[in-house]
């Protein structure tokens, strides 16, 4: 017989009874093995004497007061999205791509194109500060839906009535369920009106002066469109009937969602002005104007923001398409997002990045 | 309303159930009880806003986002490092002498930058196991076949101890 693997001799260091039979044989009567058991034992004493600690002592009823009455995540851009009610849970994810376009169209503006259709991603990343500050522009304006977006699940997608349609997934993680639910995003216009009031309001809480604004930048409006998007959602479901409540759903653990890039227009509002503007702004961190600048002025590339500090990233390719893959091959969370034509691709869930990306150089 | 209350039920029973061994896997690597429970407050918040409360895999997603929040946090955080002396000594052994104490510091910040050096399942894998999770536990945590812990365990044993002797040889 072999000699024991290392793992095994470890695993009989923790547990002893753990060991086959076989096992147990090769260990008394080889030399060898109980040698390398020996070893390994002293290192695993050692290591666990290093990593020993105080133990805490909590008061649990305590902290879960804390955890509950922690207040909820403040609202981007100063609207509630009717997607990220507390108790909303099922399509978070599943369109977490068109509502991350809201977020993502802050830093489009910056391009210079504001009339634009993205093209391609391109990595972006910022600290958590960044991205908190950018959800501050509502300190500088009002924000509202001018068509706000229907969502719906459905059980097939010979039930979806969206314009677009879903794609044709070619693999699924065997661990993923089969269990498939169809979600879908009406077109939804969001609209950004600069207010000088504001602006200034909000410079003088960070006690700076406000930057002069371009002319017509009062009042000036810019304009979102987002979807149609369908989405296809992987799991358990606790599904509703069809066209019900779709707040009552459970988590999926995988979702692939299509939508019409978002597009942005500001019929009032030069491009370089604009730009300039933005990056003057009090709680624009220097990285972050840095990142900004660094997307040039085309116009045709969405920016995904990645919070640098909780997630692994990098830029790839799907089917040639700039790409950008988020999360690590732990299976604790990942996505890919990428466009092709005039369709913006993600794929997310408790999956590891491999397998988004394999998932997304599958779709058809 | 029923489906909200059952939910919220099962939340409070979860964390109920693993708020302390959360806090003990963020311990295990910040040394910091404090700080060990703002990561394990984060954790749950998190989950609670994504997942059922009720999903199975939940104390394992739990176990996993504790060690790996509280990983990230060792490692962008270098002011935890200043503090953790501080923090150490009112926590520590009070019946050990002065110069013992500052030794045991000492000895556990290079551990916990050790650890900060480690690619994240290994870090995870001696955190989770060190925090008293079985091998199936860290197995599920993980993501990976229980047979494959001990050897994952045995590696990351041997890395840590490379990282510890690198840090103090510098």
């Amino acid at each position: 017989m072999a000699h024991l693997s290392d793992g095994s001799l470890r695993r009989i260091y923790d547990d002893p009874d753990a060991k086959t039979g076989a096992d147990a044989l090769h260990l008394e009567n080889c030399v060898a093995c109980q040698a390398r058991l020996k070893a390994v034992s002293e290192d695993a004493r050692s290591v666990a004497s290093l990593l020993a600690v105080p133990d805490v002592k909590v008061d649990v009823a305590r902290a879960f007061s804390q955890v509950t009455s922690a207040p909820a995540a403040q609202p981007k851009f100063g609207i509630r999205l009717p997607l990220v009610r507390s108790t909303s849970r099922a399509l978070v994810l599943a369109f977490a791509a068109a509502l991350a376009m809201l977020a993502l169209v802050v830093t489009a503006v910056a391009q210079g194109g504001f009339s634009s259709t993205p093209t391609t991603v391109k990595l972006v990343p910022v600290t958590v500060a960044d991205m908190q500050a950018l959800y501050q522009l509502s300190d500088y304006g009002t924000i509202k839906w001018t068509t706000k977006p229907d969502l719906q699940l459905v059980p097939s997608a010979d039930q979806v009535t969206s314009t677009v349609s879903p794609p044709n997934v070619g693999y699924v993680p065997s661990n993923v369920s089969k269990n498939v639910t169809y979600g879908t995003m009406s077109k939804a216009v969001a609209t950004f009106t600069f207010s000088k009031d504001k602006a200034e309001a909000a410079a003088t809480k960070h006690g700076k002066t406000l930057p002069p604004m371009p002319k017509g930048m009062d009042g000036a409006t810019l304009t979102v469109t987002l979807g149609p998007a369908v989405a296809e959602i992987y799991g358990n479901l606790q599904q509703p009937a069809s066209g019900s409540d779709i707040t009552q759903a459970a988590l999926p653990q995988l979702v692939i969602v299509k939508s019409l890039v978002p597009t942005v227009s500001s019929p009032q509002v030069g491009a370089a002005e604009f730009e300039r503007y933005l990056l003057q702004q009090p709680g624009i961190s220097p990285s972050l104007a840095d990142a900004i600048r660094a997307l040039g002025s085309s116009g045709t590339t969405l920016p995904i923001l990645v919070p640098v500090q909780f997630s692994s990233h990098e830029s790839t390719t799907v089917k040639g398409n700039a790409a950008v893959a988020l999360g690590d091959n732990t299976g604790l969370g990942s996505g890919v997002v990428w466009i092709s034509g005039k369709y913006v691709y993600v794929v997310a869930g408790t999956i590891k990045k491999d397998e988004a990306k394999t998932i997304a150089n599958n779709l058809s | 309303m029923t489906v909200a209350r059952t939910n919220d039920d099962a939340f409070e029973a979860l964390f109920t159930a693993e708020y302390a061994r959360v806090v003990s896997i963020a311990n295990r690597v910040l040394a910091d009880s404090h700080e060990a429970e703002d990561v394990a407050q984060e954790v749950f918040i998190e989950f609670h806003r994504l997942h059922s409360a009720s999903a199975d895999y939940a104390p394992a997603w739990l176990h996993r986002a504790a060690a790996h929040s509280a990983l990230n946090r060792l490692r962008g955080a270098k002011r935890r490092q200043r503090r953790e002396l501080s923090q150490a000594a009112g926590e520590g052994d009070q019946t050990l002498d002065p110069q013992k104490q500052l030794e045991l510091n000492e000895d556990r910040r290079n551990v916990r930058e050790a650890l900060g050096r480690m690619a994240p399942k290994p870090a995870a894998v001696l955190v989770l196991r060190a925090s008293g999770l079985s091998y199936a536990e860290v197995a599920r945590s993980l993501g990976v076949g229980i047979g494959q812990v001990g050897t994952l365990l045995r590696r990351a044993e041997e890395t840590l101890r490379k990282e510890v002797t690198r840090g103090t040889s510098i």
